[in-house]
């Protein structure tokens, strides 16, 4: 008997949402099949790759990641290089300096960092904040006024703080909201419940729910993608089906397989090699498992995963 | 699994505001109550024309086209003897929301609408009775097998036969109750679909003990894999009843608003 070949068909799809403005856009999601599953149908958009820049600079970066930008020493022209990265669809500026715990910077401050940022760059843009609740309901809110126009994607709105962020940035402003739950998938589908029962378009909203890196808790953050998609996707949950912007660069270089140098593991070897490796296998096990979009640092880890996704479409 | 699918049963002639709203082509009291049953969640709405043997298919048309271009092609179950008045309605109908339903063939004198609904590819309720209620559950699998190989051999889906065991009134038929939950667990292990009118059960019962009954029936049936009902949407005990057992099925996954939904 002759293989007869089964497309899985969904009557449900991810919702499209767009960043950016002019004729540099980018759309996240829009998919109908599971993640790389292009047998079972077409991918509309295909998954996305951010470059990563914070306010703080070249300050603590590996040193490969500082020659990539040697030579650029204002936000802007940092912002310039990392847009032109090899394999880059946008780019995001953390502002991790906001920190009240670390830098604490001012919310003046930081707002002209992202000035120069976008005014430097015409690529799509995600802006993320400091992680402080309350110093991001103010930060997030003013970053979501100064960049009108520009359709930027806002990170993030939280269960503490969605009505401050997610009535600025969806609904004054007009930008795009990133809802952000910490690897829990009901709070996922929760937040985007309150949020448009705020008032916000389900069109305007990006999840992130959640990353880790490999090793460290990885496995729950590879079921809470699988979970949503196959909700969003076999049974059609509308409060589920936004599409997931995962930044991984944040979580991978932080931890002891990334940051402990050659002479305290010299087993280990390259601390560059490893870097590297942790953030790559991390966003490839990310996409795979159903995230639309990534957010890297390394120029050859989003010359390699942005290859990777070419390679799989 | 799929969630649990509910059809609105308030647009029945048996209502005399419907039978009244039908028969002038009044559309307000119409678009009234099919917005009430769609805002507390209903899926389907079932249309019962009644026998409509005069002008059946004009109406079935007209209730159609009204229903499906006022929310968004609302899917619909079209409910009447008049074959031909589904086979109208079925003419203008919109499917991009979901099949239209036939309401209902039986295993004796109404099989015909099993053909009806294969030559139009439409789901069928498929009623297991014969000349009369069925004395016990293999009468009712007899009637179950004779309705499914009807349907394949004109070319249905199994799954597009929901099966309806006819939910019995307890006030007198109290002794057949478990039957019928074991009747649908028997679909449910053949990987058939299953509906019925579940209200049956609680007919005669006063009004504040209804919403009890059938809340409580249909979570036992849903639990024996009961996967459709037609109701009254508009009883919120047992919309939310629904909602929960959804959730315990992992039909629909939880939030802390999954009420709301």
């Amino acid at each position: 008997m002759p293989f007869n070949r089964k497309p899985q068909k969904f009557n449900a799809a991810i919702k499209s949402v767009v960043i950016g403005s002019g004729d540099k856009t980018v759309t996240l999601g829009g998919e109908n099949v599971l993640p790389f599953y292009a047998f079972d149908g077409e991918i509309k958009n295909g998954p996305k790759v951010g470059v990563e820049i914070t306010d703080l600079g070249m300050e603590g970066e590996p040193e490969s990641v500082k020659a990539y930008y040697e030579g650029a020493a204002t936000m802007g022209e940092i912002a310039k290089k990392a847009a032109a990265m090899e394999g880059a669809d946008f780019l995001c500026l953390r502002l991790a300096g906001g920190d009240p715990n670390g830098l604490n910077k001012s919310v003046e401050e930081l707002i002209e960092t992202v000035k120069e940022v976008a005014d430097a760059v015409d690529v799509p843009l995600v802006v993320e904040g400091c992680k402080n609740v309350e110093k991001d309901s103010e930060l997030l809110t003013k970053v979501a006024e100064v960049l009108q126009g520009r359709n930027v994607l806002v990170m993030s709105a939280r269960e503490e703080d969605y009505k401050a962020v997610g009535a600025a940035a969806g609904l004054a402003y007009s930008q795009k909201v990133g809802a952000e739950s910490a690897v829990d998938i009901n709070l996922a589908k929760q937040l985007n419940v309150v949020m448009t029962q705020l008032g916000v378009n389900a069109d305007s909203i990006v999840m992130n729910v959640g990353s880790a890196a490999v090793g460290y808790g990885y496995e729950y953050v590879v079921s809470t993608l699988d979970r949503i998609k196959a909700a969003a996707l076999s049974q059609d949950d509308k409060m589920l089906q936004m599409p997931i912007i995962t930044p991984i660069a944040s979580e991978t270089w932080n931890v002891k397989e990334a940051m402990a140098t050659e002479e305290e593991s010299p087993e280990w070897g390259s601390q560059e090699v490893r870097g590297i490796s942790m953030e790559i296998q991390t966003a490839a096990a990310s996409l795979a498992s159903g995230s639309d979009a990534v957010i890297l640092k390394h120029p050859q880890s989003v010359a390699t995963i942005s290859k990777m996704i070419q390679e799989l479409m | 699994m799929a969630k649990f699918v509910t059809i609105g049963e308030r647009l029945s002639v048996t209502a005399p505001t419907v039978n009244k709203a039908f028969a002038a082509r009044d559309e307000e009291p119409i678009l009234k109550r099919a917005k009430q049953q769609l805002d507390a969640g209903a899926v389907y709405l079932d249309v019962n024309i009644g026998p409509a043997e005069n002008d059946g298919e004009d109406i079935m048309k007209w209730a159609v086209e009204l229903l499906q271009s006022n929310f968004d092609n609302v899917p619909l179950a079209l409910d009447t003897s008049n074959k031909k008045a589904i086979e109208a309605g079925i003419s203008v109908y919109n499917r991009s929301k979901g099949k239209p339903i036939v309401n209902s063939a039986d295993a004796a004198g109404r099989i015909e609408y099993v053909d009806l609904a294969a030559a139009n590819d439409a789901i069928v309720i498929a009623l297991c009775n014969g000349e009369g209620i069925a004395k016990d559950n293999d009468e009712r699998m007899m009637y179950c097998q004779t309705l499914l190989e009807r349907g394949m051999e004109h070319g249905m889906e199994p799954t597009d036969l929901w099966f309806d065991p006819l939910f019995l009134v307890v006030k007198g038929m109290q002794d057949k109750q478990m039957e019928v939950l074991e009747c649908i667990k028997m679909f449910s292990d053949m990987g058939l679909n299953s509906t019925g009118g579940l209200s049956n059960n609680s007919n005669g019962m006063p009004k504040n003990i209804r919403p009890i009954m059938d809340s409580a029936l249909v979570a036992m049936a849903m639990m024996q894999g009961l996967t459709s009902a037609i109701v009254n949407p508009n009883d919120l005990r047992l919309m939310e009843t629904i909602k929960s057992c959804d959730v315990f099925k992992g039909n629909t996954l939880y939030a802390d608003s999954y009420l709301e939904l």
